[in-house]
């Protein structure tokens, strides 16, 4: 039966890799007419119409007083910090792309990582507390894997311990808590409109907050041309979002409850068929009252599944699906960060046991339902034949 | 086009507007539409989804080819091209940028995110440029890097820093943003010193609706840069080896700067047409002098820099205010001057009497894609205008000002 893998020579399920990532994009019909627009009003970037449009379409969405658009998330982070002024360090979950640790570092900031609750995948509140001291400026939380962290409990810790508190909802789109739309909460919150979101810009980003100050103080950071500087800022980041990128992110925007929709129904199939294969456990979006279900994350339990989560991942790298996620950035080697993770990591059991178990699925427009159940059927193979995998291997 | 016949015909004084459209200093180049879409076409037919690159890597290679060079390597803005290799390159341990202060007014800001502290050097007064003389008094201990910018109209003294920065053993950076078409004796521009940034800003000669790009012969660099604009991950490998940021260049931008790219020899030709009309024009105004292209060599004719001669009859801010108030988006010349700027971050305080006084004289004109040589003669003909009524514009506008003050 193992002949049929193509780890030992099959022809893969996929003729082409599967890669991970959302990627919804417009027809070529509504580019080309978006296009075309912008080629007859002849304005491309500093803040256009399309932009102007945008942000206003986005304060409706989202229910949020002000959205600034930016050209990457990772930007419109660094801008979030530096509007509030952070110093020292700020405490971050273990458990989020690579880009909130670096972007610290180019700020002159130390990262503090939080480890994760093994119930709902996100920041754990109470390993909080004991990272906190006089040199923490802030939490930047996370909402993860189309799911949030706990709001109410981290914002009343953060004022609590007077730090301040803001949102890095990099792939929490459209998602809402307590049917409020995530983007209110914090002092701040960037959600990333790379391609691999649900929401893409082509790549983008956009910062979400009800604070007039701090919506002035980006405002001039990004900077918006034509817009009066009333604050008094340090830098400039030059982030400005240009109008194909802006035309690309309302058409998504337009589509958001259709690609929501596809994204369900893939979601559905997966935790269907997946929650027959023992071993096998999808991470449902927790703490939130509507998911963007942007990301299928599954743990494997190597016992009950019969192989580990690394030789799973072989096997699927040969059906030519491509896992795992390079989103997740923290478990590689890191120049950068070796030396304070390494120190850090001892008391980050959870986050290390989640990085050994992980595996992301692949959602969204390149991904057909029967994909999926190929994807399904393949997962439901392997545990079926890991005892004749892992023998075979072991020659 | 609304003559203006008397002083009262002037917008500053509620006359009409000479340009219902502003006409600015931006180039807002405007590629062939279908070659846009040509481009486009790419990621949507060959399965190329939008996040792989594919036109990305086309547009480097054509840059470099273009440049000469062996490397380009595309960023989502120049501004960040410049911080990433600044950092890139700064010699460990040293804290100070040598810049000039007659440049771009975001420069300071650049060297702020990259912790690098500005050193700002005096300029020639033939040339608005930095040169070896001015940066070699800006050289100490401390120097880490050397940022080479090219003025506006022309270029630096190239050769001359290349000597300084080997003498000195620092790295020298170009800033090329100005200088994308220029070539000297020694090459087209973009080979020199270890790399140069450029632009692709809608504003620049290549609109790529924003973004920037470096060109290098360093085969190390260019691959430390690939790394460090993407998070800092080794291609292929889940490995973050350097200090990462997210700086790619999108495929839409990419497919606008590939077809601002087939475009460049005509552009080229029309700026050229463009600068000719200012120069014939502006000869028969007294007082107001065209900075000339040096054309010993290839340039691109883009910007058009003229400097207000002592007997030109109003002050530049007043000419900018009338000017403005006709839709004529004339600039002041970079200006303030950086070093005479307020900073809240570090810089090395700097007394810089020549570039103050050049830092009054110039303005910028409107030049580009949506500038037309019979624009260029109604802009001319209301400069001669406002200098033969100086007197009575004067007395008029400080009236009003005493008036509204």
């Amino acid at each position: 039966m193992t002949n049929n893998f193509a780890l030992f020579g099959a022809k893969p399920i996929f003729d082409n890799p599967l890669s991970l990532g959302q990627f919804y994009f417009p027809s070529l019909e509504r580019y080309e007419a978006a296009f075309q627009g912008i080629f007859e009003r002849q304005y491309y970037n500093n803040n256009g119409p399309l932009l102007n449009e945008l942000e206003n379409k986005l304060q409706e969405f989202l229910g949020v007083k002000h959205a600034i658009c930016v050209s990457n998330a990772t930007l419109g982070m660094m801008m979030v910090a530096d509007a509030m002024e952070l110093y020292g360090k700020v405490v971050i979950p273990a458990i989020n792309f690579v880009s909130t640790a670096q972007l610290l570092s180019w700020l002159g900031l130390k990262p503090v990582f939080c480890d994760i609750d093994l119930n709902t995948f996100q920041m754990d509140i109470n390993q909080i507390d004991e990272l906190i001291d006089k040199d923490v400026s802030a939490i930047i939380a996370a909402n993860l894997w189309g799911g949030a962290c706990n709001e109410k409990l981290i914002s009343e810790f953060a004022e609590s311990k007077r730090v301040q508190l803001c949102f890095d909802s990099a792939h929490a789109f459209g998602c809402r808590v307590n049917n409020l739309p995530i983007g209110n909460f914090g002092v701040a919150e960037v959600f990333s409109f790379n391609a691999k979101n649900i929401l893409s810009a082509a790549e983008g980003g956009c910062i979400c907050t009800n604070d007039d100050n701090i919506a002035a103080r980006l405002k001039s950071i990004r900077p918006s041309y034509g817009v009066a500087n009333t604050v008094s800022i340090v830098r400039v980041a030059n982030a400005r979002m240009s109008e194909a990128q802006a035309a690309i992110a309302l058409m998504n925007l337009d589509d958001f409850s259709e690609n929501q929709k596809q994204n369900q129904c893939l979601y559905q199939i997966y935790e269907t068929n997946i929650s027959t294969i023992p071993g096998l456990n999808i991470v449902k979006p927790s703490g939130v009252s509507f998911s963007n279900k942007q990301y299928v994350i599954c743990i494997v339990d190597e016992a009950l599944f019969g192989l580990s989560r690394d030789l799973l991942i072989e096997i699927l790298k040969a059906e030519n699906i491509s896992i795992p996620s390079d989103f997740y950035a923290l478990p590689y080697p890191s120049q950068t960060y070796d030396q304070e993770l390494s120190r850090q990591m001892n008391s980050l059991p959870n986050t290390k046991s989640f990085f050994s178990t992980y595996i992301e699925l692949p959602i969204g427009a390149l991904v057909s339902t029967e994909s999926v159940e190929r994807i399904c059927d393949l997962l439901n193979r392997v545990h079926q034949s890991s005892a004749e995998i892992y023998k075979r291997l072991e020659k | 086009m609304i003559k203006k016949i008397k002083v009262d015909d002037l917008a500053i004084f509620n006359g009409s507007c000479l340009f219902a459209i502003p006409k600015s200093t931006s180039n807002l180049l405007q590629p062939d539409f279908d070659k846009f879409m040509g481009y486009s076409k790419l990621f949507f037919d060959q399965n190329h989804n939008i996040s792989d690159g594919y036109l990305v890597k086309l547009l480097e290679q054509r840059l470099a080819a273009f440049h000469q060079t062996d490397y380009c390597v595309t960023f989502c803005s120049g501004f960040w091209a410049l911080a990433i290799t600044m950092s890139a390159l700064a010699l460990k341990d040293k804290t100070e940028i040598v810049m000039p202060s007659l440049t771009y007014r975001r420069m300071p800001d650049i060297a702020a995110w990259t912790k690098l502290t500005p050193r700002f050097c005096e300029v020639e007064s033939t040339t608005l440029a930095m040169s070896a003389a001015t940066v070699r008094s800006c050289i100490n201990d401390n120097t880490a890097l050397i940022l080479g910018v090219h003025p506006i109209v022309n270029c630096c003294d190239i050769n001359g820093l290349l000597d300084l920065a080997k003498e000195k053993n620092i790295p020298l950076l170009f800033d090329s943003v100005e200088s994308v078409y220029e070539s000297t004796a020694d090459g087209k521009v973009g080979s020199f010193g270890i790399a140069e940034a450029f632009s692709l800003h809608a504003c620049k000669l290549l609109n790529g609706f924003g973004g920037g790009y470096i060109t290098t012969n360093d085969a190390s660099l260019a691959k430390q840069l690939v790394m460090m604009r993407g998070f800092g991950f080794i291609e292929n490998a889940n490995t973050e080896i350097v200090a990462g940021m997210s700086a790619e260049l999108n495929e839409m931008h990419a497919a606008m700067a590939l077809a601002s790219l087939d475009d460049v020899e005509k552009q080229i030709e029309r700026n050229r047409e463009r600068y000719y009309t200012y120069k014939d024009l502006l000869s028969t105004v007294q007082g107001i002098q065209l900075v000339e292209f040096d054309e010993r060599y290839c340039v691109g004719y883009k910007n058009i820099v003229a400097e207000l001669l002592d007997d030109w009859p109003l002050s530049r801010e007043d000419t900018i205010s009338i000017l403005n108030a006709e839709n004529i988006l004339v600039r002041s010349y970079y200006s303030p001057p950086l070093h005479s700027k307020s900073m809240l971050f570090p810089f090395v305080p700097a007394e810089l009497p020549l570039t103050d006084s050049l830092a009054e004289r110039f303005i910028n004109f409107p030049c580009g894609h949506l500038v037309s040589n019979t624009d260029i003669a109604d802009i001319v003909e209301t400069l001669a205008f406002i200098s033969i009524n100086a007197n009575i514009i004067c007395e008029r506008l400080h009236k009003n000002k005493v008036v509204q003050g």
